[in-house]
């Protein structure tokens, strides 16, 4: 939103110099000047981006598929099982990957964390909000403010607290056994794994879901009961679809973290399967292999652009609706 | 675009234009400031983390001047700042030791290309002893380190051949530490002797026992390395701590089997948990009845009360547990040699044993017997000599590997 707003204003600033209309050279230099001290002015930013993440970021693709002389040297003598291209690229280290079971294991259960979590995310960000648009009342102020707890907790702190309470001796177990039943052991799961993910996420989704809902006017709403529809037809044809971009933006944010989340899984999760953002950990620094790491990590790049495309179009989708393009 | 737009002059646009170019020009302006700092603060950093002065060991007044380079954690800062130091400084009045830390070793390769360069120019290093795992590695194998035996560094006559040996004739051994087996005494009466004896004990009481994932922790890297040894000769095992050994490798695989054979047996069905601190927890809390954990973390955690008085240790053998000893070096082109070599022989001192063996529960170097009674009774079960080292680096890195495809 804000790389919008940054071209209108570049682009509207020699505009306004134009508007008093010097005829001649003068004009042309002042304008020209005002180019210049413009793209200075964008320059450094640019600058820091492509230095510090844009270069490192197509070394890393590279090294990835055997380009391992030029930047890439050292990384390529210290690492272990470096695949160098005979010609121009290889990728023998993405099919060294793929031939081992444990990456497309991993994979799977990275994918199905992201989707899970991030379907929960959205259903509960969506239901506290419509609760405190169509009721408020103590109980949903209570309830969004419970859900935005997690935001002032650090993610370590969070994720070693969760993995306590739900392990084998356990707050809940222990809660369990008092009346003498056996509640299930969810820490080093990946249903531990969920439930950690989804209570670190939840307060931006609730954030956004609740500005989303309460800029929709009570007229709508109104209107829609005087037409007779009931609770659910109001939420399901009325306030979701005019929070929708925001929500669209709650899940790509949150599925874009899940995908390449470390603390949360390696507090809470298994050894096996484990998720990706661990393993590029675990085969950079434990295995040596980081031409490894990079593949995995190219790979979780792929499917995290499939998610920010939507993330894209429904930025786009609101700037059209307000009329910006 | 805008062009064809600016026909209509916008009053909303003008409303908001305004205040946000000022806005705008100020955060570029802010961002250049950030970028400037970002790039000083990338570049390459001396590996200070002290304010002393590193110049060298300019005497003044008389009295000499040391600098003690760290490479680890602040245990070994608080060790050598609060410990070490001031004992040594008062012991000689006039001597002056500064320390440097790098913290976690993070710049050791730049340490070692310093050691490199003011070795070959002849110039000092800027600091006078180091304390880091390079000593006996790169910085040993580079040959920029004074070499000590019992005839330099006298302390040295008091320590185990064992040991020195593995110093490489550069490192000076100051403290020790090993994997052991703790357990809950209050569960099991008589603890396993042999590795097969604890193998069986696993079986026989499934979710009792616990390590971590070899590539999270030495501990649980100790208890992996030496099942896959209990499988190989002795000649294939010497192989894996000498070199990359990678033909080897294959006498692995039995020895995986068998760790993935235990995988039920083992915590809550098959969870390793991540790093030596976790396993500790798992045992102060009474989830576990045995694990492998570091001496020197085992000891401080029962004094700090994390773990019970009830959990005790023992050694098991055939084969034992994998440990190491820890070295300092002496640069070559070091202004100040002497200096650090009579800090050296304190550290090798029975006070300088005694204050590492409080402070941070390492293992001493010297014989018990020339030790205050109580230290002596701690560390009576532990024996420096019987040290059994682990792989080298490369093979560690893919026996990680190999361990996380083939055993969870």
């Amino acid at each position: 939103m804000t790389a919008l707003d940054h071209s209108a204003e570049t682009a509207r600033r020699p505009r306004e110099a134009r508007r008093p209309a010097r005829p001649g050279g003068a004009g042309r230099r002042a304008e020209r000047r005002r180019a210049a001290v413009g793209f200075s002015m964008a320059l450094p930013p640019v600058l820091v981006i492509s230095l510090f993440v844009g270069l490192p970021v197509v070394l890393a693709v590279a090294f990835s598929l055997g380009v391992t002389g030029g930047l890439n040297r050292t990384a390529a003598v210290i690492g272990q099982d470096v695949h160098s291209a005979d010609g121009l690229l290889t990728t023998a280290a993405y099919e060294q990957l793929f031939a081992d079971p444990r990456f497309p294991r991993d994979l799977a259960a990275t994918v199905l964390v992201t989707v899970v979590t991030t379907l929960v995310v959205l259903g509960l960000a969506t239901g506290i909000a419509v609760l405190l648009r169509l009721r408020g009342g103590w109980a949903a102020t209570l309830l969004s403010g419970l859900a935005v707890v997690p935001l002032f907790i650090p993610v370590v702190i969070a994720s070693w607290a969760i993995l306590t309470f739900y392990s084998a001796d356990g707050f809940l177990r222990s809660l369990f056994a008092q009346v003498g039943l056996q509640a299930p052991v969810l820490g080093f799961t990946v249903t531990g794994v969920i439930i950690a993910s989804v209570w670190v996420n939840l307060p931006f989704a609730l954030l956004m879901a609740a500005s989303g809902m309460q800029a929709i006017p009570d007229a709508l709403i109104d209107a829609a009961r005087d037409a007779g529809a009931g609770t659910l037809r109001i939420v399901t044809r009325v306030l979701v679809p005019l929070a929708g971009i925001p929500l669209v933006i709650a899940g790509t944010f949150t599925a874009i973290g899940v995908l390449g989340q470390f603390t949360v899984p390696y507090f809470t999760g298994p050894n096996a399967p484990q998720q990706l953002g661990v393993d590029i950990s675990k085969y950079f620094q434990s295995f040596n292999q980081p031409q490894q790491a990079a593949a995995i990590a190219v790979v979780v790049f792929v499917i995290a652009s499939g998610v920010a495309a939507t993330y894209v179009w429904a930025n786009f989708r609101s700037a059209k609706q307000e009329g910006r393009v | 675009m805008t062009s064809v737009r600016h026909a209509v002059p916008d009053p909303a646009d003008r409303s908001k234009g305004t205040p946000t170019v000022a806005t705008k020009r100020l955060s570029a302006g802010l961002v250049g400031v950030a970028a400037l700092a970002l790039a000083t603060a990338c570049g390459p950093v001396a590996s200070g983390g002290s304010s002393a002065d590193t110049g060298g060991s300019d005497d003044g007044a008389g009295g000499s001047r040391l600098t003690v380079f760290i490479s680890g954690d602040t245990n070994l800062q608080d060790l050598w700042e609060q410990g070490l130091i001031p004992a040594y400084e008062e012991a000689n009045p006039g001597v002056q030791v500064d320390v440097v830390l790098d913290l976690h070793g993070e710049h050791d390769q730049q340490t070692v290309a310093k050691l490199v360069t003011s070795t070959e120019a002849g110039d000092d290093p800027g600091f006078d002893l180091v304390d880091a795992g390079f000593v006996v590695a790169s910085a040993a194998e580079a040959g920029v380190l004074l070499e000590v035996g019992p005839d330099v560094v006298s302390g040295l006559a008091d320590v185990h051949d064992t040991i020195l040996t593995a110093g490489k004739g550069v490192g000076i051994p100051y403290r020790a530490s090993s994997v052991l087996l703790a357990y809950d005494s209050t569960v099991v009466a008589e603890p396993p002797q042999t590795l097969d004896d604890l193998l069986t004990w696993i079986e026989e009481n499934p979710g009792q026992f616990a390590y971590n994932s070899p590539a999270t922790g030495g501990s649980g890297g100790a208890f992996v390395t030496t099942v896959l040894d209990s499988y190989l000769s002795p000649e294939d095992q010497e192989a894996l701590r000498t070199r990359y050994a990678e033909d080897v490798q294959e006498g692995w695989q039995p020895g995986f089997e068998r760790l993935a054979e235990l995988g039920p047996s083992m915590y809550q069905g098959g969870v390793y948990p991540n790093g030596n601190s976790q396993v500790l927890e798992l045992l102060g809390s009474g989830s576990i009845a045995m694990a492998p954990v570091w001496s020197d973390q085992f000891i401080t955690a029962v004094e700090n009360g994390l773990i019970s008085e009830d959990v005790h240790y023992t050694q098991i053998t055939d084969p034992s547990f994998t440990g190491n000893a820890s070295y300092l070096g002496i640069p070559r082109t070091s202004d100040n040699t002497e200096g650090a070599i009579d800090l050296a022989n304190f550290v090798l001192s029975p006070e300088g044993q005694t204050i590492i063996a409080e402070q941070i529960a390492g293992y001493p170097v010297i014989p018990l017997e020339m030790l205050p009674e109580g230290i002596a009774e701690t560390f009576a079960d532990a024996d420096p000599t019987a040290l059994r080292p682990s792989y080298f680096s490369e093979n560690t890195d893919d026996m990680n590997n190999m361990w996380d495809q083939l055993v969870p």
